[in-house]
């Protein structure tokens, strides 16, 4: 067979360009125009608008939906994308494909990954903007000063959801004012005979940064990610390394579930709403997965919440995909000024039916927090005022920090080689973003 | 075959392994113009796109920025220095290599077991054929659920032993990445059957009892003719199930999305995390090194594999 290597070289050739995937780039964005607020009424008959939402928050605006149409005529359709939702909204947005809407993190890192300057609506001016609670219409939204996302409930926060009746046993009568009491508190209940935290690494472990991240909250509000964003500090520096040892320090300690490698998100929950542990450092979708699996007083009863810093209580935000929506640039001047008016309802109009709807608290002054939101929601909302931003929020990119401890939990990582990778991720974002420094 | 269409040509009522006549005629068959639909498909939808694999591996385009700029070879330095890039080719190759292992050795047990044509053996094809249409992610999905601590598969087992069984089969560091290849061969083993069933047909019957008459016995039948003469049929089904599986993502994905601990993270799974994160030339350049890869070791591995196929000539 003389033409066997003839059609080897041939099939090689073929099966690779067959094997090998590829894309194109995407079109850039159109020119901004001055933003005008329509009415929350003005008709809009005839106008569809679409949102873009994950399977955890595409249920989220069905209220506003239903009250937006029957003011205006509009027509609200809402597209799930599926998870991981960030990268598919990502992919969609570079190949050219926008909706008008979408649920997206409000964070700087998130608003430029989407390259907010090319691709969403600028929302300064918004009327909605002066009647935020506190603070919150200046903690997050915005990328260099442009207001780019509509926070439309209270950001996550992390901090500690705790079983009262697992404190109330081994007789801790309140809760830990700092990082040492709440080590103490953990060993108490270990010499009871009782897990003090839970964590998993099983299935994508995302919870595994919170733990870091606690830890630095008093590192954060003292400019650690500024200095991080501008490659003065790296995540191998003393800073984080440390918090990420003493995670580790924690888990070899023995205070974690015995099946940290394989427990998963949902194991987490009914692990603390039954007792077999005492704590876990979450975030507020974790306490979305108890709503689901109980009813609000016995919430009350079982389940509590304190934020925790390694000086004292200072929570560390971090507001996430279901917390906000952008408005995106579609060169349809109709449908751009109807995507506006759709948000002034949501936060105008619409509000009062959308946190009730949603058993959520109330971020707008003037809108009360329905009495059936639980304590445990209402006391993470009261810590944002004197909380400090996550990496998420104050850093300029995410690296998969998570994803390097889950891998330390496994074992195939060392902390050590968990900030190297960490750093290494993203040093090469930042200079993506054309960062200096990097 | 299709000069069946045409008139038949002198000589090939000959046996077919006879050398076909290279005749004008021949190519008088087959109009060129014929293979443009063909050919502009492959172009639009496969050079294309490879030309600009090898074209955005050298910018810097990412999801930050609105213009392309030519870079280099930027990216493959800062890839060079990242270790995960040579730690996900490692697995990949070693998932290939499983798989192929797997899938063939399966695909050619089945084959023979279900080699007469009876009613219950055509019945048992279509069965172990299922898994080839169902899509790739449910069954990643389905085999996750049943590969729990406290899923199916350890409930069986623990009926089976009488005690409590709980072992994480996607837990280990170890041992999973031959679990998802055991998951990835057992979708695609009805194919691999498939090929061997139909290189098992075109085994002369004289050969065979040729070798009956000479008292060989089942094992030394297959084993000193049956094997060698299913050569054409071995070259496909490994080099589709190697160089197919290099390019694994969907199952392993669903199952473990890489994980405990990146120990089953191929490279398109690296590719697409990377692609999520807005650095898609970064992204790009690793497609690009899996392309690579892929070519390399596609050369000498069919050209071993036709070599083995002299037998029949």
């Amino acid at each position: 067979m003389k033409h066997a290597w003839k059609g080897a070289i041939a099939a090689a050739v073929v099966t690779g360009a067959l094997l090998t995937g590829c894309s194109s780039p995407a079109a850039p964005g159109a020119a901004s125009g001055p933003a005008a607020w329509p009415a929350q009424s003005t008709k809009l008959d005839g106008v569809t608008l679409t949102i873009w939402a994950a399977q955890n928050s595409n249920k989220t605006p069905q209220s506003v939906i239903d009250g937006f149409q029957k003011a205006t005529g509009a027509k609200v359709n809402v597209v799930t994308i599926p998870d991981p939702y960030e990268q598919g909204v990502q992919t969609k947005v570079a190949t050219g494909d926008k909706p008008d809407l979408a649920f997206w993190q409000p964070t700087a890192s998130e608003l430029t990954s989407l390259n907010a300057t090319q691709n969403l609506q600028s929302l300064d001016g918004a009327p909605w903007v002066s009647k935020y609670d506190a603070n919150l219409g200046d903690i997050t939204g915005q990328l260099n000063g442009t207001r780019y996302a509509a926070l439309i409930s209270s950001p996550a926060v992390e901090g500690v959801y705790y079983n009262k009746e697992v404190f109330a046993k081994a007789g801790i009568t309140s809760t830990p004012k700092n990082w040492d009491e709440f080590l103490a508190d953990a060993r108490l209940i270990k010499g009871k005979g009782t897990t003090p935290f839970y964590d998993f690494g099983g299935g994508v472990p995302w919870a595994t940064q919170w733990w870091v991240q606690v830890q630095l909250a008093d590192a954060a509000k003292g400019g650690l990610w500024d200095r991080v964003n501008s490659a003065k500090e790296k995540f191998t520096d003393t800073t984080i390394q440390k918090a990420v040892d003493n995670y580790n320090g924690l888990i070899k300690e023995g205070l974690f579930n015995s099946n940290l490698k394989t427990a998963t998100f949902e194991d987490q929950g009914k692990a603390l709403l039954a007792g077999d542990a005492a704590m876990t450092v979450q975030v507020n979708s974790f306490f979305g997965q108890l709503q689901a699996m109980s009813d609000t007083s016995t919430l009350n009863q079982k389940i509590g919440f304190f934020p925790i810093s390694p000086s004292g209580n200072v929570g560390t935000f971090i507001p996430d995909q279901s917390n906000a929506l952008v408005a995106f640039k579609t060169g349809d001047a109709t449908r751009e000024a109807a995507a506006r008016q759709f948000l002034s309802y949501w936060l105008g109009d619409g509000y009062a039916g959308f946190v009730k709807a949603q058993s959520t608290v109330s971020i707008v002054k003037g809108v009360d927090t329905p009495s059936i939101v639980p304590d445990a929601l209402k006391a993470a909302a009261a810590s944002i005022p004197t909380s400090v931003g996550s990496m998420q929020a104050l850093a300029t990119a995410n690296a998969d920090l998570y994803l390097n401890l889950g891998d330390m939990i496994q074992g195939t990582k060392t902390p050590q080689q968990v900030t190297e990778a960490t750093q290494q991720q993203f040093a090469s974002l930042a200079k993506a973003q054309g960062a200096k420094g990097f | 075959m299709t000069a069946q269409l045409s008139r038949p040509r002198p000589g090939t009522a000959a046996r077919s392994s006879a050398p076909r006549p290279k005749t004008g005629r021949r190519r008088q068959d087959h109009p060129a113009w014929f293979l443009i639909p063909a050919v502009a498909v492959l172009i639009v939808f496969f050079f294309i796109p490879t030309l600009f694999n090898f074209f955005y591996a050298f910018t810097d385009w990412s999801s930050f920025k609105t213009k392309i700029n030519f870079a280099g070879l930027d990216n493959v330095a800062s890839l060079l220095q990242n270790g995960s890039l040579l730690a996900d080719l490692r697995t990949t190759l070693v998932y290939a290599v499983l798989v192929a292992v797997f899938q063939n050795l399966f695909g050619l047990i089945l084959a023979l077991v279900l080699e007469a044509d009876t009613r219950i053996n055509r019945a048992a094809r279509v069965a172990f054929f299922v898994p080839v249409v169902m899509s790739a992610l449910a069954v990643g999905y389905i085999f996750r659920a049943v590969l729990k601590p406290d899923g199916v598969f350890n409930a069986i087992l623990g009926t089976i032993t009488g005690q409590h069984v709980d072992i994480a089969w996607l837990g280990s560091t170890t041992w999973t990445i031959v679990v998802v290849s055991l998951i990835h061969a057992w979708k695609w083993m009805g194919l691999s059957m498939l090929i061997y069933l139909a290189g098992l047909k075109t085994i002369s019957t004289d050969v065979l009892e040729a070798a009956r008459i000479d008292g060989a016995s089942w094992w030394r039948t297959l084993r000193a003719i049956r094997f060698p003469l299913l050569a054409p049929a071995i070259t496909f089904n490994v080099a589709t199930a190697l160089l197919g599986s290099m390019n694994g993502f969907d199952i392993v994905q669903a199952t473990t999305g890489g994980g405990p601990g990146g120990s089953t993270e191929l490279l398109n799974i690296f590719i697409f995390r990377t692609f999520g994160q807005g650095l898609f030339a970064q992204a790009t350049t690793m497609s690009l090194a899996l392309f690579l890869m892929v070519t390399i070791l596609a050369f000498p591995v069919i050209t071993f594999l036709r070599k083995r196929e002299d037998v029949l000539s």
